[in-house]
């Protein structure tokens, strides 16, 4: 078995990486993709993301092919296919990787252990082997050849939007870091600026952050708020919905479509907003639910994040790997059997208020989850623009996926180590949900509140603003939200 | 009064004619005829009175009376008075009609005829010869005598061309009176001198009675009003930024090579072997049904197609993929499509949508400069859009997002301009906004142009060069 590097370090060091996160500004970007040209890179592996960055990087006048393994070339896999029908040289890691001055590793993260090793004594003399997830260096402990320079590249959006973005002229925010024990030239971090550079990122806002920081904040929000909590909250509130007479069309269009709804508002302007969106009455039931789930789940969350800091967490997935994805497996079928996955969406007309006004326990949720998951993120040292952009940024992203095939079509498009986390984490959360699920009634999700009288008491309401806007993650959002203001809707 | 004219073609001494014009107005009506200059709108107004050679179809209803005001009756009515100087061959000197006989020509009503002289203050002009008149008081003169007429219908070609403020307010009060008693056709140019009581509006172009508006019509009068700005008023196209200037093209070098080019989807070539070449201050016609790589060709040429990494392709002095970037590309080029259109879905306003034509992005991400902004605001205001600077564009209508984006092509004066269909989707008022915009493009800056139609017969004056894909059978090449 590997060898954690995280854990190698000693105290001061990971406290000091798990701190690492800098919002860099435009300005630091003069140079553009100087560094790269020139320079020969060859990615390997041609899923979407692979596919994005490489054409970004093409059409910002890098010089890019792809390298995949010999079966999915004999084959003609999709990843073939889909860098050959645009227009890209394709060989095999024999005939590509000695040329090559940068390597991008953009396989799952699964792969990297086998890619890299049969990567690695391909590799030039002091040629550059570029991460878009630093698991397999910090959790795996995987050792790089002393003259290879180790960078990460990682895009914090799905590849298609990567490249639409940059086909709009702009890009997404990225997070690069350079891994100080392989950067034997001192060139990692003109390299990494100029990836960013060549796949738009720099125009959205570059963070530089660490390879530690981004996997503990990476697996810690994937795993909690950003999936699992999507996934149980979808499961519990189907289940409740039906078991209280709502018709199961409409209680699967609420969920599969509501998380979407309410997260766009959570996009614009954080979770004070998509709390505003509610009615005044509304809005105080959800405050005082997320603060009831909020005690109930934080010793979950503070299991999360402690098993992801001494790597339990990674150990544990890292033997399911092992065991041919027993667990994940048998989880993933689970998931496909339940009643909210078994039931389409009916042919109703929902509002887009009305996700709000019948969803309050989902508005519920989200708030509990995102505040969690941050809170818990900088308790462990993670710092609070790390925390941000691992929580509150990507929980639309994710509920997207939801809104577009299901937890099936989440589950698929996320990382293999999201998915494993997300079900490692709806086992937990199911049953620590059951008793406080007992008292919920429809008026909180399905029927929304039935009230002659809208009116609330001044004084309560003026509490629940204000403990809304306090919550660091407000203020974090509206400074990082600031940089990003040129991110129109796309409608 | 009620007046019909049935696909009417009227010429006019073979110098102008009017084809298949279909009207109808009637009494409670009162019409303003409008058009650019030659567009033929006097040319309608004057049928009315009775002028030009009825070819075919037919004119019905006329009114007896009809009192007409037009610089061509006043020409008229001018050189018949020097004619009778010229026919005088007794041997004294011929004063001409005086100016009471002109406005009285013998049923007219005096007492009114007194009052307008007295209004239009020409009581001291009575006495002399018309012909001596200056051109503004003969104008006045033709106005009393045609009111005076007490017609069945008042035809006022330009009445308040070349009045004087006061004398412009007087007519104007005075012929809001006459409102409930006579229907009026006024032929105007401009849109701030439209009467209030005017309800209908025919606009004239080309020879052809195009649009016919009820002025309760919001929408059609401000696409009317548009359409008007654009067609008359003489704008140039603005300047731009000195700051974000295109780099200097070689000019020996062409615009685009394309070398033995393919486009291969699914195995089966969409394109094969196709040579071109566009020289610069060449203007193409490229047409073809659909599916013969028109679209295809064109995102080449832009570099938004991956298989121009893998043709020999020349295009504003580069090869591509020799390490240079797209937006080195784009720079050179203008670009307007439905497809861009569909894509361009973003709540900016309108005048940032035409500042991120120096940037080629969908939406600004970048802070404007003062002298961006400017040139923004003269585009908008060639468009008659100045008062919207602010919307969002995805508040606009589909013809008039399509206006600003030939705005947002042209704001940094490409040396290349691609318009992919530019009228598709549009009706036939946006589809002439569209044409009248990029006429003025074409005959004003130094921009060459791809015009991209399904029909190849469908050309555009300039464009001397084309282009025509066929489609390809599949044939597993």
């Amino acid at each position: 078995m590997s060898n954690n590097y995280f854990n190698t370090l000693p105290l001061r060091e990971q406290l000091e990486q798990l701190a690492k996160c800098r919002f860099m500004d435009i300005s630091e970007f003069p140079d553009g993709v100087e560094a790269l040209k020139g320079k020969k890179i060859v990615v390997i592996g041609c899923g979407a993301q692979g596919l994005a960055q490489g054409m970004n990087l093409r059409d910002s006048g890098c010089d890019v092919s792809y390298t995949l393994r010999q079966t999915a070339i004999d084959e003609k896999r999709q990843s073939w296919k889909s860098a050959t029908e645009n227009g890209f040289v394709v060989g095999t890691y024999e005939e590509l990787i000695p040329t090559a001055d940068v390597v991008l590793n953009l396989t799952p993260d699964k792969q990297h252990t086998p890619v890299v090793n049969a990567v690695m004594p391909l590799m030039k003399e002091g040629a550059c082997l570029s991460y878009s997830h630093g698991f397999n260096i910090v959790e795996e402990g995987m050792q790089i050849r002393d003259d290879l320079t180790v960078i990460m590249v990682a895009p914090k959006c799905p590849g298609s939007e990567v490249r639409n973005e940059y086909v709009r002229g702009f890009g997404v925010p990225t997070l690069i870091a350079v891994h100080e024990d392989n950067d034997p030239k001192g060139e990692g971090l003109a390299l990494a600026k100029a990836y960013a550079v060549g796949t738009g990122g720099h125009k959205a806002g570059v963070l530089m952050s660490s390879f530690i920081a981004e996997v503990k904040s990476d697996l810690m929000g994937e795993q909690t708020i950003l999936c699992g909590m999507l996934q149980t909250g979808s499961l519990l509130c189907f289940d409740k919905m039906v078991e209280e007479g709502i018709e199961p069309g409409y209680a699967s269009k609420l969920i599969q479509f509501g998380w979407e709804t309410v997260t766009e508002a959570l996009k614009y302007g954080g979770v004070t907003n998509m709390l505003d969106r509610l009615s005044n009455p509304a809005k105080i039931k959800a405050y005082d639910l997320s603060e009831e789930l909020k005690v109930i789940m934080r010793p979950l969350y503070n299991k999360h994040q402690d098993d992801i800091i001494d790597g339990t967490f990674s150990r544990t997935m890292m033997e399911d790997w092992a065991n041919d994805d027993v667990n994940l497996l048998g989880w993933r079928a689970e998931t496909a059997e339940t009643a909210f996955e078994k039931t389409p969406a009916g042919d109703v007309e929902i509002s887009e208020q009305e996700y709000f006004d019948n969803g309050i326990l989902m508005v519920a949720m989200v708030k509990a989850g995102v505040e969690l998951a941050f809170e818990t993120m900088t308790a462990a040292g993670i710092i609070a623009d790390s925390a941000y952009y691992e929580s509150l940024h990507e929980t639309p992203l994710i509920a997207n996926t939801i809104a577009r095939k299901k937890l099936y079509e989440m589950n698929a498009t996320i990382s293999d180590t999201a998915e494993y986390g997300c079900y490692l984490y709806n086992h937990a959360c199911l049953p620590l949900l059951a008793d406080f699920m007992k008292d919920i009634k429809t008026d909180v999700i399905g029927k929304g509140l039935d009230l002659e009288d809208t009116g609330v008491d001044n004084a309560r309401l003026i509490e629940v603003n204000a403990a809304l806007r306090a919550h660091p993650v407000e203020a974090i959002g509206t400074t990082l939200r600031g940089h990003m203001a040129d991110m129109k809707k796309i409608v | 009064m009620n007046i019909h004219l049935d696909n009417l073609t009227v010429n006019f001494d073979d110098r102008f004619q009017l084809d298949e014009i279909n009207w109808q107005l009637n009494s409670s009506q009162h019409w303003v005829v409008t058009g650019a200059n030659g567009s033929g709108k006097s040319a309608l107004a004057a049928i009315l009175a009775g002028a030009g050679e009825n070819l075919s179809g037919s004119i019905e209803g006329l009114p007896a009376k009809v009192g007409l005001v037009s610089f061509e009756a006043q020409a008229e009515l001018i050189e018949a008075e020097l004619k009778k100087d010229d026919a005088d061959i007794m041997d004294v000197i011929a004063e001409g009609t005086p100016v009471h006989e002109i406005l009285n020509p013998g049923d007219s009503n005096q007492q009114l005829i007194d009052e307008l002289v007295e209004k239009f203050q020409l009581q001291s002009l009575v006495d002399r010869a018309f012909r001596k008149l200056s051109t503004g008081e003969s104008r006045k003169v033709m106005l009393i005598r045609a009111l005076a007429s007490e017609p069945d219908l008042l035809v006022l070609d330009e009445p308040f061309d070349g009045l004087d403020a006061h004398t412009l307010e007087m007519l104007q009060q005075y012929l809001a009176t006459l409102i409930e008693t006579v229907p009026m056709v006024m032929v105007l140019n401009r849109f701030d001198e439209f009467p209030d009581f005017i309800t209908h509006i025919a606009y004239v172009d080309n020879g052809r009675l195009q649009h016919r508006i009820d002025r309760s019509d919001t929408k059609a009068y401000n696409e009317l009003y548009q359409l008007l700005h654009l067609k008359t008023t003489d704008l140039a196209v603005p300047t731009t930024d000195p700051e974000t200037a295109i780099p200097t093209l070689d000019p020996t070098q062409p615009l685009v090579r394309l070398s033995s080019l393919n486009i291969t989807y699914d195995g089966h070539k969409i394109i094969d072997s196709l040579d071109w070449t566009i020289e610069r201050n060449q203007h193409w016609q490229l047409s073809g049904p659909n599916g013969s790589g028109k679209t295809g060709l064109l995102s080449i040429i832009t570099g938004d197609h991956p298989q121009c990494y893998v043709n020999d392709i020349f295009v504003f002095g580069f090869k591509r993929g020799s390490g240079e970037s797209i937006w080195q590309i784009k720079q050179f080029i203008g670009y307007v499509s439905t497809a861009l259109q569909w894509e361009y879905k973003v709540g900016t306003g309108l005048r940032n949508v035409i500042i991120s034509g120096f940037y080629d992005s969908i939406g600004l991400y970048t802070k404007a400069t003062d002298r961006q902004k400017q040139i923004a605001d003269e585009w908008l205001a060639l468009l008659g859009m100045s008062d919207r600077a602010d919307t969002p564009f995805n508040k606009l209508s589909y013809g008039d997002q399509r206006l600003l984006l030939i705005a947002r092509a042209m704001v940094k004066h490409p040396p290349l301009l691609i318009l992919d269909e530019p009228c598709l989707g549009l009706d036939d008022m946006n589809r002439q906004l569209v044409l009248a915009l990029i006429e003025k493009i074409c005959a004003g800056s130094e921009t060459s142009v791809l015009y991209v139609n399904h029909h190849p017969e469908d050309k555009i004056k300039g464009i001397e060069n084309y282009l025509a894909l066929e489609k390809r059978e599949p044939d597993n090449s």
